[in-house]
């Protein structure tokens, strides 16, 4: 335990590589011009060995060669001696040819390269033969061919001849020595010696000469006579010849080394030379590609190290390494600026440090024990300490394990970061972000920022989760808000579709009734780039409902209105016919009233209610020119007729009766068929109808459940001029008595109705020559007819 | 039946209805005098008229509702009936509130209009007698002294005699004398009439 610090303090824990060396090619090459130059010189000596050899084998293949020369020509003068004595004594006539038998038979004997020794007449007849028991030839044989030319050449010539080669008896190379004989100037005739070429050889060469060399022999002709092998030497170098001076003859003769141990052998040296080189040179490339490697894993390291380098003196977080027992062992640049420490003043120092702060030693002695002890927090530590010249600033210090290459760990690398200025910033932060909070969130409007391509929201305010939930940060826009969110195609822009540069962006400003809850919201949708560059959806949303109740409550009001003063003026109407209709009825009423007061007395004068009965007829007159005169004014208001589309008119129509079938929720469904042909009617009045058939169709419903609360508009085309539109009602129906007294004036079932609407409709209708009625639906429910005329063009 | 000194003023500007109001009601022995704008009926008017006015609501120039307010203006005690036409009713009730005496809607039935006729003339009678009686109530009481009016005073409001005497800081006996000259003075026997008579003027 106590050993391994001691060795982690004393191994340097960070190692310098070597400083980088310049490249030197040709150091590489080198040893590759050494082995070349090696090789080469080797190859040299044993060339000039192998030279040296054959030289040897030349001279000495010389001296043997000049040793058989000498040997066979002492041989054959030998030989020609012995036939100059036995014809020195023929010539004297010495000789008996029993003596001749007993010295050339001992000759044979001697000399076993000769088979016979023979003694031929000058025509070439054999007489003498020794010995007796020789197969070469036989007394009375005739000489023929080469051997009598030669036979003839000798005795003309007189001197000892050697004859060119012939076959032999036994078939093989065989030739004369032939030594004429004289006396006087006549020639006796010739001894001649039968010599085997082959026996010749074999008995002047040792057998030692022989196994060494190839021996031919050659003719004049330099043709081969004879050889002593049959294996042909492929390696002529080491070779001579030599020729045999014979009488009158010529013999050559070839001589050729054998190699000694196969033809090969010479060239074992120069291979094993060759592969020798190879090796090395092989050796030799594996020897660079490994240094080429670990050259370039030094370069990879020594680039590390500079970028580890550099990148820990350039950091803005100071970096000190300590060891097991706290020693700092390491410190950055960066570390030695914040502390205000030289490198070689904290190095090697152990707590406590110098850049304790003394009032802080208790709590950093603790921070540092719990970091040796491996229980510092992730989140590290925060702390003050102290710079050289006593100034105190906040660090943040973070530990992490410090392992060596072996995996084992040497100590503890503690990162720290001045956060004084962060932090500062930090609270900065934090209250703009608060200050931004709470007026977002005091905002009535609801605030929030969606993602444009997944739609999950990024923020919302508290107005937003008033409405929305209070989960909604993080979830789907389009779920969120489903109930209100503008349909895309209301949208200005596809926001998914939006360049950066089209950014900000208007996407929609409108009104969007909330599904669910019927809130109105005024909606005002941007695009922007936000903080993470993404494209967002920010969306406004106010609350508008209140504005738009009043607004939908001056409509109506401002329709109350308008209706009331119609009502007005139709009541003012009515009021002043019946005032102008009062004063002659009143008047018939009272003379009527006097008349029958004074009969019923009896006390009367028949002049005085004749006169009063007149006058009373005068005002029944008057009565009527009254009703008269307003028929005619009625008259006068004929209908403005124009050729209008129905559809055109039930949408006016429903911009008003939509407010009430909103209110009650009640369900207007429409359904005109296609290509309806245009109506001639006066575009007020008929309007007029459809809103009050609508209305009552509402009304009638009143006490009907909400989900059956639903008004039919239909209209089909009867024949060539008539168009019937249909309103039916779910409501609680009319009785049957009721059925046609709902139109007469001043009739009604409802507690605050004029009694004047239906019959109004019919009047209206009426005027334009068609028909309104009504009828029970079957279902329940009543429903309205009438009929108006079409367009004359329209006629088939 | 009818009393001779009352005379029923139709105010009308339709001939025919003048005149068969005329007819109707001399048929039934009344007086009548018709006038044909608001503005004859005020240049005939004067204080000694009797009996009622049968005033019609709607009229060029002068309505008769503005006729009304004239005359009450005027002190005219004279019960109005007024004709009026369809859709006058609020206008009826508006007006009734302001005093009218009654309202009745053309076309109307005659033995209506005649009741409300007989009505009319009783109340103008009542109250012609009542005017008398107020006017000798005002008259005796006129004749009271101040000191006499001041003890009259506290004894109609329910005093008694010594609670008087408090009051005004005179002797019982004071009170005692001026309580009995006022009773005299008024022509009551019982501080009850004496209380109706002063309420009835008040």
């Amino acid at each position: 335990m106590a050993e391994r610090p001691r060795q982690a303090k004393n191994r340097p824990m960070f190692v310098r590589p070597p400083p980088r060396q310049p490249k030197q090619t040709w150091l590489w090459l080198a040893p590759y011009a050494a082995i070349g130059i090696f090789a080469l010189a080797m190859l040299i000596v044993t060339a000039l060995l192998q030279w040296r050899e054959q030289d040897t084998a030349l001279s000495a293949l010389e001296g043997d060669m000049h040793w058989a020369e000498r040997t066979i020509e002492a041989r054959l003068h030998a030989h020609q001696d012995f036939l100059t004595g036995l014809g020195r004594e023929q010539e004297f006539r010495q000789l008996i040819y029993e003596a001749f038998q007993v010295k050339a038979s001992r000759y044979v004997r001697d000399n076993p390269e000769i088979g016979a020794i023979i003694w031929v007449g000058t025509e070439g007849k054999v007489e003498w033969v020794a010995p007796n028991e020789s197969t070469a030839t036989f007394v009375g044989e005739q000489l023929t061919g080469i051997r009598m030319a030669a036979l003839q050449e000798a005795l003309r010539t007189r001197r000892p001849l050697f004859s060119p080669d012939y076959p032999g008896a036994d078939q093989r190379p065989a030739n004369d020595l032939i030594l004429p004989v004289q006396r006087g100037s006549s020639d006796l005739g010739a001894f001649i010696a039968i010599q085997s070429l082959e026996g010749l050889l074999r008995v002047t060469l040792p057998a030692s000469f022989t196994t060494r060399y190839s021996l031919s022999v050659v003719d004049a002709e330099n043709r081969e006579v004879f050889s002593n092998t049959s294996v042909r030497p492929t390696d002529r170098r080491i070779s001579g010849s030599i020729s045999l001076d014979l009488p009158s003859n010529r013999l050559g003769l070839n001589i050729v080394a054998y190699r000694g141990g196969g033809s090969w052998l010479p060239f074992v040296p120069a291979a094993l030379i060759v592969f020798l080189t190879l090796l090395a040179t092989a050796t030799l490339l594996q020897l660079r590609r490994h240094a080429r490697g670990r050259a370039e894993t030094e370069e990879q390291l020594r680039a590390a190290y500079a970028f580890r380098q550099a990148m820990s003196q350039s950091l803005v977080t100071g970096l000190r390494a300590i060891d097991l027992e706290g020693r700092i062992t390491f410190v950055n640049a960066a570390f030695c600026r914040m502390t205000g420490f030289a490198e070689s003043e904290l190095v090697g120092v152990a707590p406590p440090y110098p850049y304790w702060p003394p009032e802080e030693f208790e709590q950093l002695q603790y921070n540092i024990d719990t970091a040796l002890a491996g229980n510092a927090p992730a989140s590290g530590f925060e702390m003050r300490i102290m710079r050289k010249n006593g100034e105190r600033f906040d660090v943040r210090l973070y530990f992490s394990p410090l392992i060596d290459a072996g995996g084992r760990q040497i100590g503890w690398m503690a990162s720290m970061n001045d956060i004084t200025e962060p932090r500062r910033a930090r609270v900065e932060l934090e209250r703009a972000h608060e200050r931004f909070v709470t007026v977002i969130d005091g905002l009535d409007t609801a605030v929030h920022v969606a993602d444009v391509q997944s739609g999950e929201i990024l923020f919302a305010n508290r107005a937003f989760q008033n409405i929305f939930g209070f989960d909604s940060a993080g979830r789907d826009s389009a779920l969120v808000t489903a109930a209100c969110r503008p349909p895309p195609e209301a949208l200005s822009r596809d926001p998914a579709s939006l360049a950066p540069a089209d950014l900000p962006c208007e996407i929609f400003d409108g009104e969007i009734q909330h599904a669910l809850s019927g809130h109105w919201y005024h909606l005002h949708e941007r695009a922007i780039r936000w903080v993470d560059g993404r494209t967002v959806r920010v969306q406004l949303a106010a609350d508008i409902t209140d504005r738009k109740h009043i607004d939908e409550v001056n409509l109506q009001q401002q329709k109350r209105l308008e209706q009331t003063s119609r009502l007005i003026t139709m009541g003012e109407m009515a009021s002043s016919l019946a005032h102008e209709l009062n004063q002659p009825l009143s008047a018939i009423a009272n003379y009527c009233a006097g008349c029958i007061k004074r009969m019923n007395a009896g006390n009367y004068h028949f002049d005085d209610l004749l006169s009063a009965m007149q006058k009373a007829s005068d005002q029944a007159e008057r009565a009527g020119k009254i009703i008269r005169r307003m028929r005619d004014m009625v008259k006068k208001s004929d209908p403005n007729r124009e050729p209008i589309a129905l559809a055109e008119l039930l949408d006016e129509a429903r911009a008003f009766a939509d407010i009430e079938a909103r209110r009650t929720s009640t369900q207007i469904v429409v359904n005109l068929p296609e290509n309806l042909p245009k109506i001639i009617v006066d575009r007020i009045m008929i309007e007029q109808v459809l809103l009050n058939l609508v209305r009552n169709g509402i009304e009638a419903m009143h006490d009907t459940p909400v989900e059956r609360r639903r008004l039919d508009i239909s209209a089909h085309r009867i024949d060539a001029r008539w168009l019937q539109v249909e309103i039916g009602d779910q409501g609680h129906g009319l009785p049957e008595e009721d059925i046609e007294r709902i139109f007469a004036p001043f009739y009604t079932t409802k507690p605050e109705g004029m009694g004047i609407g239906l019959a109004i409709c019919r009047s209206i209708i009426e005027f334009h020559q068609g028909r309104l009625w009504v009828e029970p639906r079957r279902e329940g429910g009543t429903r309205f007819r009438f009929t108006v005329p079409i367009e004359e063009d329209e006629d088939e | 039946m009818s009393d001779p000194l009352q005379t029923i003023h139709v105010v009308d500007d339709d001939e025919a209805m003048r005149d068969s109001m005329t007819w109707l009601l001399e048929g039934e022995g009344y007086a009548v005098a018709c006038y044909d704008s608001a503005d004859s009926f005020l240049a005939a008017r004067n204080e000694r008229m009797h009996g009622c006015i049968v005033l019609d609501v709607r009229m060029p120039q002068t309505s008769g509702l503005e006729l009304h307010e004239k005359l009450d203006a005027l002190g005219s005690q004279l019960p109005v009936i007024f004709v009026t036409g369809h859709g006058d009713v609020p206008m009826a009730v508006s007006a009734l509130q302001r005093g009218a005496c009654d309202f009745i809607e053309k076309p109307f039935n005659n033995e209506d209009l005649l009741s409300r006729i007989r009505r009319a003339l009783a109340l103008d009678s009542q109250l012609s007698a009542r005017r008398q009686r107020d006017s000798v109530i005002e008259h005796r009481l006129r004749l009271l002294t101040q000191r006499e009016r001041e003890v009259m005073e506290l004894v109609v409001a329910g005093k008694l005699n010594k609670q008087v005497a408090d009051e005004l800081d005179i002797s019982m006996k004071t009170v005692e004398a001026h309580r009995a000259r006022v009773m005299e003075k008024m022509g009551v026997r019982t501080v009850a009439e004496l209380v109706k008579a002063v309420m009835s003027v008040n």
